[in-house]
């Protein structure tokens, strides 16, 4: 067996669930797929030069993803693909649709911070506990409290506008 | 755990199947390449992998990845296909493009050797002569439905800016900055920014290649078509030509032209597409050094030439020669002092046959 086969064969088996876990974090299909690639890369280079490889290989691979996300996000800001698709919002007299409501939820994420987006992301979508994100992120327990606290709090007056005026309608 | 918690686990979920797949990756890693392996890591690596579940039937044989042989189109990471569309607006001065290539070595030429699969054209209007000369809005967009080999085998041979910035014009008056997308069979794109402008001096870029090469007007042309033009035949009467070519800055010819076209004084011009050779090998065997876009008179006889050197694909090469001034030879990029040596070669070729 190859040290390629090896690789692709991690792709095979981990790809999809890193680029839906590098979606949530980029919401961008184009960014995810660079991401799970840098990370992946990245990985390779650092296995190869050490000698040494981990016993759970996803949530090796995981790590990566979300600190290169981290970590590459502030220097992206200044080099941001501009876009003419912007998100559209829900009309008027439309609240009641549910998909709506998503829709704003979705870009509300969006427009976390990359740390805040990680922490719920890890603690939403992946599941983990808070302990388990700390680690993963290199952090106290209490600062994923802390950030998952704020990203949370950044949302909240957007579904209370949006809960407020499903009930007049 | 609270309603928004709820939410978030579900507006999160509902967005899955909107992520890429394994399969992009696979063919973006393939054309990354990594490396290959070092003894050392290859055998704790295997163990490790053969922990993990294996992969049955991959269609990937063993080296692929590490050892393919790369296609004209290759480089970096291919991106998710997806259709090409226009920014909002132009973000900085001209030439900017909205992303750096992907899935294709951008370094080495304006575009590649090879046809694109689709061509977008953004145009942003504005004026050279604004005190903003970035952030302008999109103006219009059109996809092209022709010439895209043309577009191509006309692009690739763009020359490099050369070293020495150029001297320009100062006329005032519209300018419309454009971004060409090329996308590619496999998912490779690139971008190229041209600008046309009075002074035909704005260079043209792929974020990676900056080339002097004038393609603002072709640019126009095709916005208002739809189809990229043909290249227009040299032509000694023509105000505006098409020159310019890679490889001018290593060599007064570059290699491989077809034909030479000579405009000397007094309107005698003439066109050969055999014995030529003669004025390649005086030309190229000139000392040269990086041209510095000017010359000084000096006593003496005075007469200029200009030749033309076509190819068969992309744009030709001009050799200028200006007897009585200093240096007297230039294609744009070098320039050589004397022409002594050459102008009783292109006197010879004037000769009816």
């Amino acid at each position: 067996m190859h040290l390629d086969d090896v690789l692709t064969e991690l792709v095979e088996q981990s790809g999809d669930r890193l680029l839906r876990v590098a979606y949530q974090l980029t919401h961008d299909a184009a960014a995810a797929q660079d991401l799970v690639q840098e990370a992946l890369l990245r990985v390779y280079r650092s296995v190869r030069h050490r000698g040494l490889a981990p016993e759970d290989w996803y949530a090796y691979l995981r790590r990566a993803v979300v600190n290169e996300y981290v970590r590459t996000r502030r220097l992206r800001s200044s080099t941001e693909i501009v876009t003419d698709v912007v998100p559209e919002r829900p009309a008027a007299g439309c609240l009641e649709d549910r998909a709506a409501d998503q829709a704003e939820l979705w870009v509300a994420l969006g427009a976390l911070s990359e740390r805040q987006r990680a922490v719920l992301v890890l603690r939403y979508y992946e599941g983990l506990a808070d302990h388990e994100i700390a680690i993963l992120l290199g952090c106290r327990e209490a600062t994923v409290r802390s950030l998952a606290s704020r990203g949370l709090a950044a949302m909240r007056p957007l579904v209370a506008a949006v809960s407020a005026e499903e009930e007049q309608t | 755990m609270s309603k928004l918690e709820d939410d978030i686990g579900r507006v999160m979920a509902g967005h899955d199947g909107e992520a890429p797949r394994a399969a992009d990756l696979l063919r973006a890693l393939e054309q990354a390449s990594p490396p290959r392996h070092r003894p050392g890591w290859y055998i704790p690596f295997m163990v490790a992998a053969a922990v993990a579940a294996v992969v049955a039937g991959s269609v990937w044989a063993g080296g692929q990845l590490g050892g393919r042989k790369q296609s004209p189109v290759s480089g970096a990471a291919i991106p998710v296909q997806r259709p090409l569309s226009c920014p909002a607006s132009y973000a900085h001065q001209a030439p900017w493009v909205p992303a750096k290539p992907a899935g294709i070595d951008g370094r080495s030429r304006l575009v590649p050797q090879t046809t694109p699969g689709s061509a977008l054209i953004c145009a942003y209007r504005g004026s050279n002569t604004a005190k903003q000369q970035a952030g302008w809005a999109l103006s219009g967009r059109r996809s092209l439905v022709g010439g895209l080999a043309s577009l191509a085998s006309q692009l690739t041979w763009k020359p490099h800016s050369p070293r020495q910035p150029l001297a320009c014009t100062a006329v005032g008056g519209p300018q419309t900055n454009y971004l060409i997308g090329l996308a590619y069979p496999g998912g490779a794109r690139i971008w190229i920014a041209a600008t046309d402008e009075p002074n035909q001096c704005v260079a043209s870029s792929n974020g990676e290649f900056t080339s002097s090469g004038i393609i603002g007007p072709a640019v126009s042309k095709a916005f208002a078509s739809g189809r990229w033009p043909a290249r227009t035949p040299v032509s000694c009467n023509r105000s505006y030509q098409d020159t310019g070519r890679l490889g001018q800055g290593t060599a007064m010819v570059p290699a491989g032209p077809t034909s030479v076209t000579i405009c000397a004084p007094n309107a005698r011009t003439r066109t050969l597409t055999s014995g030529y050779q003669t004025l390649v090998s005086a030309l190229n065997r000139l000392p040269t050094r990086p041209s510095t876009h000017g010359c000084s008179g000096t006593p003496g006889p005075s007469g200029a030439y200009e030749i033309f050197f076509s190819f068969p694909e992309g744009p030709p090469v001009l050799v200028s020669i200006l007897v009585g001034c200093h240096p007297a030879i230039g294609n744009g990029d070098l320039q050589a002092t004397s022409a002594s040596s050459v102008v009783p070669v292109i006197r010879q070729l004037l000769k009816p046959a």
